[in-house]
């Protein structure tokens, strides 16, 4: 995935305030900017092109209609639309409907760590202490975020204790977190 | 890290949607309650977010942006988008907005009468200004040392030495004039007395006539209310005396 690092120009909230005042250039910039990373997790959740486009698109246009769910003070924009794109993935993978409202979504990451320069190393640092992982705490975060298992299927799935998927995925949550000294 | 262990594990299996049933009932109701975990809540959805950050992949196709910047074209915002408020809450705007106005509307009534007693004060200021210049303007004349004096006399009548007392007894004012005062020596002057009805002469002034034998007391320091039954003048040291010293050189008559 590449990242479209070197035209920011306009900050995030300034785009967002933009899109705020109906500037369809601020909603082209903004997608430019994370159009990736909001694919690639649909794609990953999913498996489908068709379908990760079609999150895509509902994620951008949700933004697009309402701007004021996004609340600029409290955390980063691709933060927020990664994680939206994956509920919003997940609720379409198990033909469910949207079981947040997105507002209250709030996703507490630094928004310099993907707008700077450092987007490939930082890139790069998560797959290295997501490969130093034990691989069954691995396991378990991904088929919670990726397959949206609950930790009663993952522990069907792997024959393991329901207490142990619960520690192993909130301890590979706090290994990512310690990782960017979050 | 997360004050409330109880919950941490089933914390981080909510930021996943991983958890289901009374479980995740038991969560929610402890966020309502736990500003912490809803912080440490916001934490771990970071913590998710860079495992979404993970995920890699080919970028979107070029169709994409035409398809989203086409539907963005169709579906113009309309802004500002304003959440819909609740009805007391409008009605309390609409008291407010009418209490305003009628706040304002007192506020000009006032500031009209505000204008019109200031407007009237500003009249009676100018009106007693125009009075006190005339004031001014008389006592200047009646006190100017270059003031020329005419004494009219029927036929062929010498000028005699004459002076003329103005008093309003009920404020103590007294303005006096004189003219063809002969002249005295340096260590002497006249002074003017109230003689009163009942009582001591009273102290009413020393002056020395100008080269002309003319003269002025205006407004000397008299207690209200006393009844005057003359005036006199007797000649005085230059200082002048609580007490005539001598006898009258002039005394008047009402007239």
């Amino acid at each position: 995935m590449s990242h479209a690092a070197s035209d920011v120009v306009l900050t995030d909230a300034m785009l967002v305030s933009a899109i705020r005042s109906g500037d369809e250039r601020g909603m082209a910039q903004l997608y430019d900017r994370y159009s990736g990373i909001v694919y690639s997790v649909a794609l990953r959740v999913l498996g489908d092109t068709g379908a990760a486009e079609d999150i895509l698109q509902e994620v951008f246009m949700q933004l697009w209609r309402n701007p004021d769910v996004f609340d600029a003070s409290r955390g980063s924009l691709a933060g927020w639309l990664a994680v939206i794109a994956r509920n919003r993935a997940i609720d379409s993978l198990r033909k469910r409907r949207p079981e947040d409202d997105i507002a209250d979504v709030i996703v507490g990451i630094e928004p310099d760590m993907v707008r700077s320069v450092d987007w490939n190393r930082s890139l790069e640092k998560i797959r290295g202490v997501l490969g130093s992982m034990p691989p069954p705490q691995r396991s378990a975060l991904e088929m919670s975020f990726f397959e949206g298992l609950t930790h009663s299927e993952i522990a069907e799935k792997t024959g393991e204790p329901l207490g142990t998927i619960k520690t192993r995925i909130r301890a590979g949550l706090l290994t990512l977190r310690k990782a960017f000294n979050r | 890290m997360n004050a409330h262990e109880q919950f941490a594990e089933d914390l981080a299996l909510y930021a996943l949607g991983a958890i289901e049933g009374e479980e995740r009932l038991a969560v929610e109701k402890h966020l309502d309650e736990c500003s912490a975990c809803r912080t440490e809540l916001e934490q771990l959805r970071g913590d998710a977010a860079l495992l979404a950050f993970s995920a890699g992949g080919p970028r979107p196709p070029s169709r994409s942006r035409e398809r989203l910047m086409a539907a963005i074209a169709k579906e113009p915002r309309r802004v500002p988008v304003r959440p819909v408020k609740r009805a007391w809450w409008r009605a309390f705007e609409w008291a407010a907005a009418v209490a305003t106005v009628v706040v304002v509307l007192l506020l000009v009534r006032q500031n009209s009468d505000l204008q019109r007693r200031l407007a009237g004060l500003q009249s009676n200021s100018a009106d007693q200004l125009q009075q006190l210049l005339q004031a001014k303007q008389i006592i200047a004349t009646l006190t100017a040392a270059d003031a020329e004096r005419y004494v009219l006399v029927a036929g062929k009548t010498p000028p005699q030495p004459q002076g003329r007392a103005i008093y309003v007894a009920s404020s103590g004012t007294l303005v006096f004039l004189a003219s063809n005062m002969p002249q005295l020596p340096p260590q002497k002057a006249y002074e003017l007395w109230l003689i009163p009805a009942n009582g001591a002469p009273i102290p009413a002034g020393v002056f020395r006539p100008n080269a002309q034998g003319s003269a002025a007391v205006i407004k000397p320091p008299l207690r209200p209310g006393v009844e005057a039954k003359t005036f006199a003048i007797t000649v005085e040291p230059a200082a002048g005396s609580s007490a005539p010293t001598s006898q009258p050189v002039m005394v008047g008559t009402r007239g």
